[in-house]
C-alpha cells in the first residue's frame, strides 16, 4: 500500500466521524497547544534575559577587584602591578588606583575600564526631591558608545562640576522633558560617617534618627546630560541614576558603598578603588581579557563564566514547563487510545474484509497508525496554532498593563523555528505511541470472526 | 473428481477448542478440484461448509490435513503469504455482501487493489470495468446502502474480481436473496466462469441451483464429505 493511500485512507475515514474527530483532536490541540505554550515562555524568557544581557552588554564586563585584602586602605598601602604568588599573608596586591585603570585599558580587547565606586545621596532639583545612587563615572566611559545620551553631553572632562543623570530619575523629579533638565542646577546631598564630638554628643542625647553617627554635605552640579537609560550594570546590574566624574568625587566626603569595608573607612581614606569595572570590546575577547587581568595578580569576575550554570537553570526550567505540560498531552493521549479502540470496535467487520481481500496485519496496523498519525498532525498545527493565539493576547494583556507603568513592550513568547517542527513532530510521536496499542489490536483481529461480526 | 487437481484437499480436519469442550468442524476431508471447474458444496447447517470455505481461502489453518492449491501448499504458509496467497489467488464473496458501507460501489471494487500497491487512476479504471461486466456500469457511485440485495452482491463479485484472482470462493452468495436474483446471482457467476477461465467453489443450501449450474456437487454431513459427484463433464 502506497504512503498516499494510507494518508488518503486515514483522512477519509476520519473525516467520515467528523464530531469524533473533532473532539479528540481538540484534546491533542489542548494538550500540544499549551505545551508548546509553555515552551514558547520558557524560549521567551530566555531570549529576552539573553537579548537584554546581549543590548546591556553584560557578557562584556568583568568586575575586577584585588586578589587579596582590597578597599582603599590597603591599596593605598600596597601598591604593586605584577603577579604575586596567591595564599602568601604578605602578599602584595595589585593596586586599583588611576594609573592601573590607565593600564588596565591598553589590554588588547579593553574598551574601557572604570571604578566601581557608588555612594547613596539625595537628589535635589528645583523643589523636588528623590533618593538614589550616585555612581563615579570617567568621562572617558560617559563620552563612550556605553551611554545612550537623550539630552545633553557627557561630562566634559573627569574634573568638571558636572553629573548626567538619568530620565527615570528625572521623571521622578517631575521633569518629563530630559531637553528642560539640561543646564539646570542639582543638589547632591551625601551621606558620611562623623564622629566627631559634637555627633556622639547627638548620639547620647538625641532622639530617632539623630543618634545616628551621620552627618550630611550639600554639593553643588549642573546637568551636562541625560541618559535613555541606566547604561552602567557592570556585572551586576545595580542600578544608578546620577553619575559624577572622579575629579569631582574626590573632593566630595561620601559613604561609598561598593563593599562592606566601605562602611568602615575614614574619611582622608577616599583614595584608590575597591572595585573596577572592564567593558570588553567583544564577548568573543572577554576570556583572554580575564585571563591578562588575573595575571597582574587581580581577582575577576564575569557573567561570561556563569553563562553555562544560566543555561543549566534554563534547562530545568524547561523541563519543568515540559512537565506540566505533558499533563495535558497524557490526557489527550488518552483520548486518542480511546478513540482508535471505538473505532476499530466500529470497524471490526471492516478489518475482516481487508484481511479476505489480502491485507496483511501490517497493513492493518499501518491504516490505523496513519489515522493516529493523523490526529497528531492536526493536533499539532492546530496546537501551534492554539499556542501562538493564547500568546498574542497574553502578550496584548500584559503589555496593555505594563505600557500604563511606562514599561516598553516585551515579547514575553518566543516561537523559534525547531519549537514549531518539534510540536508539531511531538505530538504525531505521541499520537502513533498512543495507537500502538489499538492498532495492534486491529492487526490480530481473526478474520473469520470478524467478517461474521454484526 | 480430478485426480491431477487444481486444488487438492487431503485428510483436512478442523478442531475447534472452546476450554475443555472440543468441536470438530470438518473430519478427515479429502477432495480433488480441477482448475476451471464450478463445484457446488452443500449440506446442512453445521456440517462444515463455511470451515471448509474459510480452511481453502487461507483465513484459517487446520487442525490436521494439507491443502495444495496449483503448486503450494497453503496450509503451510506465513501469515504474511497466506494474505498474500488471499490478494492475488483467491476472490471471496459472502452471503452479507460485507461491502465497505460508506465507500461507493466503485470504491468497495477497488478496495483489495489498495493493498496491492495499484497506482489510484488503474484502480478505478479497472473496477469501473469490472462493475460494467456486472451490469453496474450507471451504478459506480452510489452507496451500498442505495443498492439492492442483488445490486449489492454483484459489485462484491466485482471485487472479488478485481485483483484477477483463480478461483472464487462464494460462502451462501443467494443467502439474502430472492429466488429470482439468486438465479440471476449464480448464472453471472456461471458466465464469469466460462468467460475467465475462474475456478469456482460456492456454498449454498439450495441444491436445485446448484445442479442447474454447477459442475459437480460436493455433500457435507457432520463435517465429513458424504458424496462427490460430477454434474457435468469437461466441455
Amino acid at each position: 500500500m502506497r504512503a498516499s493511500d494510507y494518508v488518503g485512507h486515514a483522512w477519509a475515514n476520519l473525516w467520515k466521524k467528523k464530531l469524533r474527530t473533532v473532539l479528540t483532536t481538540g484534546g491533542v490541540v489542548i494538550g500540544v497547544g499549551s505545551l508548546i505554550c509553555m515552551f514558547a515562555f520558557g524560549q521567551g524568557i530566555q531570549r529576552n534575559i539573553k537579548d537584554r544581557f546581549n543590548e546591556l552588554e553584560l557578557f562584556n564586563y568583568i568586575n575586577v577587584t584585588p586578589r587579596s585584602g582590597g578597599g582603599p586602605r590597603s591599596a593605598r598601602l600596597r601598591r604593586h602591578a605584577r603577579p604575586q604568588p596567591a595564599g602568601d599573608p604578605n602578599e602584595s596586591v595589585a593596586v586599583l588606583d588611576d594609573d592601573l585603570l590607565e593600564e588596565l585599558t591598553q589590554i588588547e580587547g579593553v574598551e574601557a575600564a572604570y571604578p566601581e565606586m557608588r555612594f547613596p545621596a539625595q537628589i535635589r532639583l528645583g523643589s523636588r526631591e528623590q533618593f538614589t545612587l550616585v555612581q563615579v563615572v570617567t568621562s572617558k566611559a560617559c563620552g563612550s558608545a556605553l551611554v545612550q545620551l537623550r539630552a545633553g553631553r557627557a561630562y566634559a572632562s573627569d574634573d568638571a562640576n558636572e553629573v548626567m543623570v538619568s530620565d527615570s530619575l528625572l521623571r521622578r523629579l517631575n521633569v518629563t522633558q530630559p531637553e528642560d533638565a539640561v543646564g539646570r542646577e542639582i543638589e547632591i546631598r551625601t551621606v558620611v560617617l562623623d564622629f566627631s564630638l559634637q555627633s556622639l554628643a547627638r548620639m547620647a542625647f538625641g532622639r530617632g534618627d539623630q543618634r545616628l553617627p551621620v552627618s550630611n554635605r550639600v554639593y553643588s552640579f549642573t546637568i551636562a546630560g541625560v541618559l535613555e537609560r541606566m547604561g552602567f550594570g557592570g556585572p551586576l546590574p545595580i542600578r544608578s541614576d546620577a553619575f559624577v566624574p572622579p575629579g569631582a568625587a574626590a573632593g566630595m566626603r561620601k559613604l561609598v558603598l561598593t563593599g562592606v569595608s566601605d562602611l568602615f573607612q575614614l574619611p582622608e581614606e577616599t583614595a584608590g578603588y575597591s572595585a573596577v569595572t572592564v567593558k570588553v570590546a567583544s564577548t568573543r575577547q572577554v576570556m583572554s581579557v580575564k585571563a591578562s587581568l588575573e595575571e597582574r595578580g587581580l581577582r575577576t569576575f564575569a557573567l561570561m563564566d556563569q553563562l553555562e550554570e544560566m543555561q543549566k537553570g534554563f534547562i530545568i526550567m524547561d523541563m519543568f514547563l515540559l512537565a506540566i505540560g505533558m499533563i495535558g498531552i497524557a490526557v489527550a493521549s488518552l483520548g486518542i487510545v480511546n478513540t482508535m479502540v471505538m473505532s476499530i470496535l466500529e470497524r471490526y467487520r471492516e478489518i475482516g474484509v481487508m484481511k479476505a481481500v489480502g491485507a496483511t496485519d501490517g497493513d492493518v496496523q499501518r491504516i490505523f497508525l496513519f489515522e493516529s498519525g493523523m490526529i497528531g498532525l492536526l493536533g499539532g498545527v492546530f496546537g501551534l496554532a492554539l499556542a501562538w493565539a493564547v500568546s498574542f493576547v497574553i502578550n496584548q494583556v500584559v503589555n496593555g498593563f505594563a505600557a500604563r507603568e511606562g514599561v516598553p513592550f516585551i515579547q514575553y513568547f518566543s516561537f523559534p523555528w525547531w519549537l514549531c517542527l518539534s510540536g508539531i513532530g511531538f505530538s504525531i510521536l505521541v499520537s502513533l505511541l498512543a495507537g500502538i496499542y489499538p492498532t495492534r489490536r486491529a492487526a490480530r483481529v481473526d478474520p473469520v470472526v470478524a467478517l461474521r461480526h454484526d | 473428481m480430478d485426480a491431477d487437481g487444481f486444488i487438492q484437499i487431503e485428510g483436512l480436519t478442523k478442531v475447534y477448542s472452546s476450554g475443555p469442550v472440543e468441536v470438530v468442524a470438518l473430519r478427515d476431508a479429502t477432495i480433488s478440484i480441477g482448475r476451471g471447474r464450478f463445484v457446488g458444496v452443500t449440506g446442512t447447517s453445521g456440517s462444515g461448509k463455511s470451515t471448509l470455505m474459510n480452511l481453502l481461502g487461507g483465513l484459517d489453518t487446520p487442525s490436521a490435513g494439507r491443502i495444495r492449491v496449483d503448486d503450494r501448499w497453503i496450509s503451510d504458509l506465513s501469515k504474511t503469504d497466506l494474505a498474500l496467497f488471499r490478494r492475488y489467488t483467491i476472490g471471496m464473496i459472502f452471503q452479507s455482501f460485507n461491502l465497505i458501507p460508506s465507500y461507493s460501489a466503485v470504491e468497495n471494487v477497488a478496495f483489495p487493489l489498495l493493498f496491492a500497491d495499484v497506482a489510484r487512476k488503474e484502480r478505478i479504471r479497472r473496477a469501473t470495468e469490472l462493475l460494467a461486466a456486472v451490469g453496474l456500469e450507471a451504478r459506480g457511485h452510489h452507496l451500498p446502502s442505495e443498492l439492492s440485495g442483488g445490486e449489492q452482491q454483484r459489485v462484491a463479485v466485482a471485487r472479488a474480481l478485481v485483483n484477477r484472482p483463480a478461483i472464487l470462493l462464494a460462502d451462501e452468495p443467494t443467502g439474502n436473496l430472492d429466488s429470482r436474483t439468486s438465479r440471476q446471482i449464480v448464472r453471472m457467476l456461471f458466465d464469469l466462469k466460462t468467460e475467465r477461465g475462474l475456478t469456482i467453489v460456492m456454498i449454498s443450501h439450495e441444491e436445485a441451483l446448484l445442479r442447474e449450474f454447477a459442475d459437480e456437487l460436493i455433500r457435507l454431513q457432520d463435517g465429513a464429505v458424504l458424496s462427490h459427484e460430477t454434474l457435468r463433464d469437461r466441455p
